[in-house]
């Protein structure tokens, strides 16, 4: 077969030309599409850069670079945290737990440090960048009423509503009239324990523990000082044993032991005096004795009729002077006890005065 | 031995100036502002390097906090030779103990600025640490790029 000759006119075999490139030049490209459209869209961004500043063009080798800046140039740059943080981050998930100071993740400026004159940082106070005083301090950071809230969610689940009936403290005591006080000590040290914490103090009021007239005079004399007659509290504090658990249980068991042993009568106890009793009691005193002999003798010069004791003592005049008298002895002498005293005696006698 | 023992001129006091660095004649050797602050201004301008509780009223383990102190001020200076940009500090809460500090940024020190290094050391001195004292530690350090960072003053 011979060459055969298409006649075309002469426009259109350039057009032809040109498309028959343009589809090998697709063919060639069409695996590395993909990167050839990533350059493009760099060549773009490029290319905007550019128009934002104008780039000085650096001769190589012109002006010789020194070490400091060609190794600042080399060194990774990372922004600090905070120049990407927004005013509405969750500071929570910025700083969640008790950390030292970190300068990049705080989103407020912070300076701390002293300055004596321009020599010493040029008379600023030095920034957070590279200060050590602030990693020094300890912050509270972790602790914003952020934290605060989402702690409170968290241990709202453990938590029991105020048992009903125990609105005051004056119902407390009269529910609970035990109270005991151990201690638990927080320092920075290897070991956690502490000889300190092993203290307990044991506190009760005398009169919840319910006991007679000869009970609560032994048991105060068994107690000694850790009675206070002011509160009227019993403070047992036990130290003696190494461990609070021990203590605790030496507590009750010197209660217990108390308890028991004011309740028992000894033979010996029988024989009190007047003098031993620390309070004064008038239905033992001398006095009441006196007072009824005194009476009787009276009543019998005037009529010579037999009367009860109980007669004698309901007597107004008499109860008076009973009451005077145990507040004189009680109270001491003051100027209201020793009139009401003389108030009494003037009156059991029947002496009108003129002053009076 | 009792004459020898008895003195009778008065003190000199010439050493007075223990912990404050000489000044240079060109005034240019770099302090920062740890070094700047004499000791006298320790509580005042500057805090302290070691927080604990020991030294509070009727607080013990005055001495055995202080040894550990040096123990571990030691332990890191010889870990992170050539690193460490500040002093180390020592801060304590409960039984735990927080080393804190900066570092620098290595590529101009000796070693190159991968941070697997930074994270390995920090691990191993943390779990060592931890089994000396039998108390866990924390590490928390952080990084400064430039040595002339640090400088505070030049005397």
């Amino acid at each position: 077969m011979s060459n055969t000759k298409i006649l075309v006119p002469l426009g259109l075999t350039n057009s032809l030309h040109h498309r028959l490139i343009i589809t090998v030049r697709l063919l060639s490209t069409a695996g590395n599409r993909k990167n050839e459209r990533i350059r493009q869209t760099r060549l773009e961004s490029t290319k905007q850069e550019e128009e934002k500043d104008f780039r000085v063009f650096q001769i190589k080798g012109l002006n010789p670079r020194n070490k400091r800046e060609q190794r600042k140039n080399d060194a990774p740059k990372m922004q600090p945290r905070y120049m990407n943080m927004k005013p509405d981050d969750d500071w929570t998930n910025v700083w969640p737990t008790a950390s030292t100071f970190k300068w990049s993740a705080i989103p407020f400026p912070v300076r701390q440090g002293y300055t004596d004159n321009l020599s010493e940082n040029e008379n600023v106070t030095p920034g957070r960048y590279a200060n050590t005083e602030l990693l020094k301090i300890p912050n509270f950071l972790h602790l914003s009423p952020g934290h605060i809230k989402k702690h409170c969610q968290v241990l709202k689940d453990f938590c029991t509503p105020w048992p009903a009936g125990l609105e005051t403290d004056e119902l407390c005591d009269q529910h609970f009239p035990l109270t005991v006080k151990t201690r638990d000590y927080c320092f920075s040290s290897p070991s956690v324990a502490d000889s300190r914490s092993r203290l307990v103090t044991v506190k009760l009021k005398l009169s919840d523990l319910r006991l007679d007239e000869h009970g609560e005079d032994k048991i105060k004399r068994l107690l000694g000082d850790k009675y206070d007659p002011e509160t009227g509290e019993i403070t047992l504090n036990t130290d003696r044993c190494p461990l609070k658990k021990q203590n605790y249980d030496y507590a009750m068991y010197l209660l217990t032991a108390l308890y028991y042993e004011a309740k028992k009568v000894e033979p010996w106890e029988l024989e009190k005096d007047e003098a031993d009793i620390d309070k004064y009691s008038w239905e033992r005193s001398q006095s009441k004795r006196n007072i009824l002999k005194l009476v009787q003798q009276n009543e019998k010069e005037e009529s010579l009729r037999e009367r009860s004791e109980d007669d004698i003592l309901s007597r107004d005049e008499i109860k008076s002077y009973a009451s005077s008298v145990i507040e004189l002895h009680n109270e001491g002498e003051n100027y209201t006890t020793i009139n009401n005293y003389k108030q009494s005696v003037l009156q059991l006698l029947n002496v009108k005065s003129q002053l009076t | 031995m009792i004459k020898r023992g008895i003195q009778t001129t008065s003190c000199q006091c010439k050493n007075i100036r223990s912990g404050i660095p000489k000044t240079t004649p060109f005034k240019n050797k770099p302090l920062s502002y740890e070094e700047a602050q004499p000791p006298y201004r320790i509580g005042v301008t500057k805090a302290w390097n070691s927080w604990n509780t020991s030294n509070l009223k009727d607080e013990g383990k005055t001495g055995e906090t202080t040894i550990d102190d040096m123990f571990i001020r030691r332990f890191v200076k010889g870990t992170f030779h050539y690193l460490l940009a500040s002093e180390v500090i020592i801060k304590r809460r409960h039984n735990m103990i927080i080393i804190c500090g900066l570092l620098f940024g290595s590529y101009q020190q000796r070693m190159s600025h991968d941070p697997k290094k930074y994270y390995f050391l920090i691990g191993y001195s943390e779990e060592l640490l931890s089994h000396f004292l039998k108390c866990p530690v924390k590490m928390e350090f952080s990084v400064v790029t430039d040595k002339n960072d640090m400088v505070f003053k030049k005397i």
